[in-house]
């Protein structure tokens, strides 16, 4: 016999390891949280739920010469002369010059996926920030009711019809198998008699067992209305409901930044990458939390999300007009009696006038914020002015978490965070510090 | 299905009847999802591995995109078992019979498949039950680590070891001369004579060299030596990835010539069927387009369905007409080149014989030559900046260098020569190997993390001794816990 055509429907093993596969590229994006989140595509494709990142190490590795993956070179067929070009592939990664033998074309893998699981890895990665736990004073807000659980008493209006007769089916079936066992009957007839028994397992298993003993004569049999099924008391279940009731945290967070022309295309990136993770990192943790937008120059106004962080400005700089804004928000309405206030602020520290934007920045302090984080964005040895300023005359001091270095105010009542960033690898870092270290804070939680 | 069963024995018949010589063959008419299965998992049923789910995703791709289609696979079993997609049009299975057919008489008749073990698919089958029950008592990760590794090296074994399995008692009993037979062929027989007595401490320290003579055979040695995964289960997850690379080894080896031949032969057999009037003439045009598909020129690769079958064509015509042999390569006369006849008419014969005895490497050393080369128009490609993107330019034409590349990219079935010099290195068990440098330096990131596999497998610190192309002096890389990421020492 030559030509057989099986019948192939077993599980797919393909499927099953894919499966893993994949677990192992999400290791790889895990280990990778820093490189990726500070790629330029995610930002700015805002909107767009997928996202496609590049993933190492889930090559099969072994021993091979150096091209011999086809990159740099290999043969063809087919029409051609010396000097043809037969093709063409885009260059692969940011031009950054790699160490020989490393990150050739290949060598990435570029994968999909959602940005909900990314945000979910950061979140597994950096944990929760502590808002959630001591900070956030959360308001409930009822909105009826809703079904909760199934129990075994309750008031007959809340009877689960269906659930009550899938028990009575449950609990029949039970006893037919085991009437089977004991009187040696088929199934119907022990269904039968266990019907005309009114469920009844005692009578049921006596009607059968004299059945048995005048055979052959029929067992007269006296079929329910459920047809053989009987309800008994412990089949019954009843729904219970409670308040329909939603957390709302009372946690604002007042993103400030710097817009003007100072700030250029990359220093307005890392800011803008900054908040893009943050508003999104806290929207997966908190349903609703309030975030408001303020851009400044030398004039600060309230924008929303999109334009804060798409659209560029240019012009002088004054943090000043920033802070005097966000302590109106404040006052008016955030009070710090009803409502933890996180507000932080991205600068390139250039400000024009820093004795006055000190003396805001301690107003806003005054208010009672949860806590102010500051992040600097310096171009490679530029002065800080801003940070510098901070650091002295708030009495900031050296922390460290993980590689990145960050300032901490020291006393009471200086709530303030503060982080320099120089490039694009800082930005996972900075996000560490800002959500993850105010638990680390003393000062500020006394105060709150 | 009636059809393909008369056409099943018409092709039987008519390759007999061409002179070739088959096993049983079984064929099994297996939807997408399988056949993408079974090319990923490189058997019907195997065990269970991440990599190829990953291979299995990029199959399922490709299939979905259109970018390949698989026709067939065939397993070297006896009876030689092939899976046919059923998508496949009637003229497209028959086609695919008809190579099927050839690849069987090839694998019957190859001397290194010859080799090879015949109860593959069963074993592998076995293998994959044993591997779940060794991840429910040792852990899914255990198991996935140790086949990541064995894995990692599953080329790095001796296809002589098919032939002439070893110990090292026989092996030293051989390079000594210690059995009382004097050394076949040693590099060490120049320093003893045979079956002289030695000094009891150099025969003890002889004793004690492991291996005792380098082996290319990295899986096995490590299978058999290593400090630390010493367990059954352990040895059977190794040995079972070594026996499946060593049942695929003739696979790799011959690929141009063994789906070369396949080609060359079902579009003999195909011809036929068409005289006879077994398929119609509407059906040829089917045949034709699928056909012209299996010999496309492919612009950044080798198709070996295409250059491997003209290979035996032109190797068939030169045969018949007697163009071989110094008269012939001595003559300069282009005009008597092109019409020279002996009618020899042993093309048939001649390409029986290669198709028995060769594997790629030496097919393209002896039968590449210029006709070869231009009538295919190969090339050689370079990879060059373009500004914006990479461009790949053709460098080369010339029949001369592009042979001596491919015979170079084709050595030691395309993977770098290493070998175990050492399993006591320093005298702490460390593992200490050895590249043996043709000309083409090692990948350096691919060369560190298979390091790291194989310093999982040892246990103890691993050491790799290469040479730096840029100064031809030797480089080491080495594997500890310390600098798992390899530590490049210049020596």
């Amino acid at each position: 016999m030559g030509v057989l055509k099986p019948d192939y429907d077993s599980v797919s093993r393909g499927a099953g390891d894919a499966v893993r596969h994949r677990e192992k590229i999400k290791e790889a994006i895990r280990k990778n949280l820093p490189d990726i989140i500070s790629d330029e595509a995610i930002i700015t494709k805002s909107g767009d739920q997928v996202v496609r990142v590049p993933v190492r190490g889930i090559k099969s590795y072994r021993f091979i010469h150096e091209h011999a993956d086809g990159v740099g070179g290999g043969f063809g067929s087919g029409e051609s002369e010396e000097g043809k070009v037969i093709g063409r592939r885009p260059k692969q990664g940011n031009g950054r010059p790699g160490r020989p033998g490393e990150e050739p074309g290949v060598d990435y893998l570029e994968t999909e996926i959602e940005l909900a699981d990314l945000l979910e890895m950061m979140l597994d990665d950096i944990g929760l920030p502590n808002l959630r736990s001591k900070e956030i004073r959360e308001s409930v807000i009822t909105r009826g009711w809703k079904p909760d659980s199934i129990e075994r008493h309750g008031i007959l209006p809340r009877l689960e019809k269906k659930r009550t007769i899938k028990e009575a089916i449950k609990r029949v079936e039970v006893l037919v198998q085991i009437l089977m066992q004991r009187s040696g009957m088929d199934e119907e007839q022990c269904r039968a008699a266990l019907g005309g028994a009114e469920g009844d397992f005692d009578e049921a298993l006596d009607r059968l067992l004299a059945a048995k003993n005048r055979q052959p004569a029929r067992m007269d049999s006296a079929p329910s209305d459920l047809g053989g099924l009987a309800i008994s008391s412990s089949d019954l279940r009843f729904r219970t409901i409670e308040e329909d009731a939603e957390l709302r945290s009372n946690a604002v967070v007042i993103a400030m930044m710097d817009v003007s022309g100072s700030m250029d295309i990359m220093k307005k990136y890392l800011a803008r990458s900054f908040y893009f993770w943050m508003t999104s990192f806290l929207r997966v943790i908190y349903k609703r939390v309030e975030i408001r937008f303020i851009a400044h120059t030398t004039e600060a106004r309230l924008v929303d999300e999109y334009q804060f962080l798409h659209r560029g400005e240019s012009g002088g700089t004054s943090c000043h007009s920033a802070y005097e804004l966000a302590t109106n928000l404040i006052d008016t309405e955030y009070p710090t009696s009803k409502w933890n206030v996180y507000p932080f602020h991205f600068s390139d520290g250039e400000d024009w006038d820093v004795e006055r934007t000190f003396n805001s920045l301690s107003k806003m302090l005054e208010r009672g914020v949860a806590n102010f984080g500051y992040g600097e964005i310096q171009a490679e040895h530029s002065t800080s002015v801003l940070m510098e300023a901070y650091r002295r005359r708030i009495g900031l001091e050296e922390d460290r978490l993980g590689d990145l270095a960050f300032l901490r105010g020291s006393r009471a009542g200086s709530p303030v965070l503060g982080v320099i960033i120089r490039g694009k690898s800082d930005i996972y870092p900075a996000l560490r510090v800002f959500l993850h270290s105010t638990e680390l804070k003393s000062g500020g939680q006394n105060h709150a | 299905m009636k059809k393909l069963n008369e056409a099943d024995r018409l092709i039987r018949q008519i390759g007999a009847e061409f002179g070739l010589d088959f096993m049983e063959q079984e064929f099994e008419i297996v939807p997408a999802r399988k056949m993408l299965e079974i090319l990923a998992y490189r058997l019907p049923v195997n065990y269970s591995h991440w990599s190829f789910g990953r291979d299995f995703e990029i199959e399922r791709t490709k299939y979905r995109h259109g970018f390949s289609v698989p026709y067939e696979v065939v397993f070297n079993s006896d009876p030689a078992r092939a899976y046919l997609m059923e998508t496949n049009p009637l003229p497209v299975q028959v086609l695919v019979m008809a190579h099927v057919y050839a690849h069987n008489d090839f694998m019957k008749k190859n001397s290194h498949f010859r080799i090879t073990r015949r109860d593959m698919i069963t074993s592998a089958s076995e293998a994959a039950q044993r591997f779940r029950r060794y991840e429910e008592d040792y852990g899914r990760e255990a198991v996935e680590k140790l086949i990541d590794a064995g894995m990692a090296i599953e080329w790095n074994i001796d296809p002589d070891e098919l032939i002439r399995p070893e110990t090292e008692t026989e092996a030293r009993d051989r390079l000594y001369g210690w059995s009382g037979n004097p050394p076949v062929e040693s590099r060490f027989a120049d320093l003893f004579e045979p079956g002289e007595d030695l000094p009891p401490e150099v025969k003890q320290k002889l004793r004690r060299k492991t291996p005792p003579e380098p082996t290319m055979d990295v899986l096995k040695y490590v299978m058999e030596n290593s400090p630390v995964h010493s367990m059954e289960w352990e040895k059977d997850v190794l040995s079972t990835i070594r026996g499946q690379a060593l049942y695929f080894l003739p696979y790799r080896r011959t690929k141009i010539m063994n789906e070369g031949w396949a080609t060359f032969w079902h579009e003999k057999i195909m011809s036929r069927l068409f005289a006879i009037g077994f398929l119609s003439s509407d059906e040829h045009g089917y045949y034709n387009l699928y056909n012209a598909r299996v010999k496309a020129h492919s612009p950044r690769s080798i198709n070996p369905y295409l250059l491997g079958s003209a290979l035996f064509r032109n190797i068939e015509m030169r045969w018949n007409t007697g163009r071989f042999g110094p008269r012939y390569e001595s003559c300069v006369d282009d005009d008597e080149k092109r019409n020279w006849d002996l009618h020899l008419d042993k093309g048939t014969e001649k390409i029986m014989e290669v198709r028995r005895t060769h594997i790629d490497w030496f097919f393209i050393d002896e039968f590449l030559n210029r006709e070869v080369v231009e009538e295919l128009e190969l090339y050689l490609y370079q990879e060059s900046d373009g500004g914006s993107h990479i461009e790949l330019k053709v460098e080369e034409t010339g029949w001369e260098a592009i042979k001596q590349l491919m015979v170079q990219s084709l050595m030691n079935w395309g993977i770098p020569r290493i070998l175990v010099v050492d399993g006591n290195f320093r005298n702490s068990s460390r593992l200490y190997l050895k590249h043996e440098f043709e000309g083409m330096p090692l990948d350096e990131e691919y060369c560190r993390k298979t390091l790291e596999h194989l310093y999982f497998l040892w246990g103890r610190p691993v050491y790799l001794e290469t040479i730096n192309p840029e100064n031809s002096r030797s480089v080491i890389y080495s594997v500890d816990l310390e600098g798992s990421t390899g530590v490049v020492r210049e020596e």
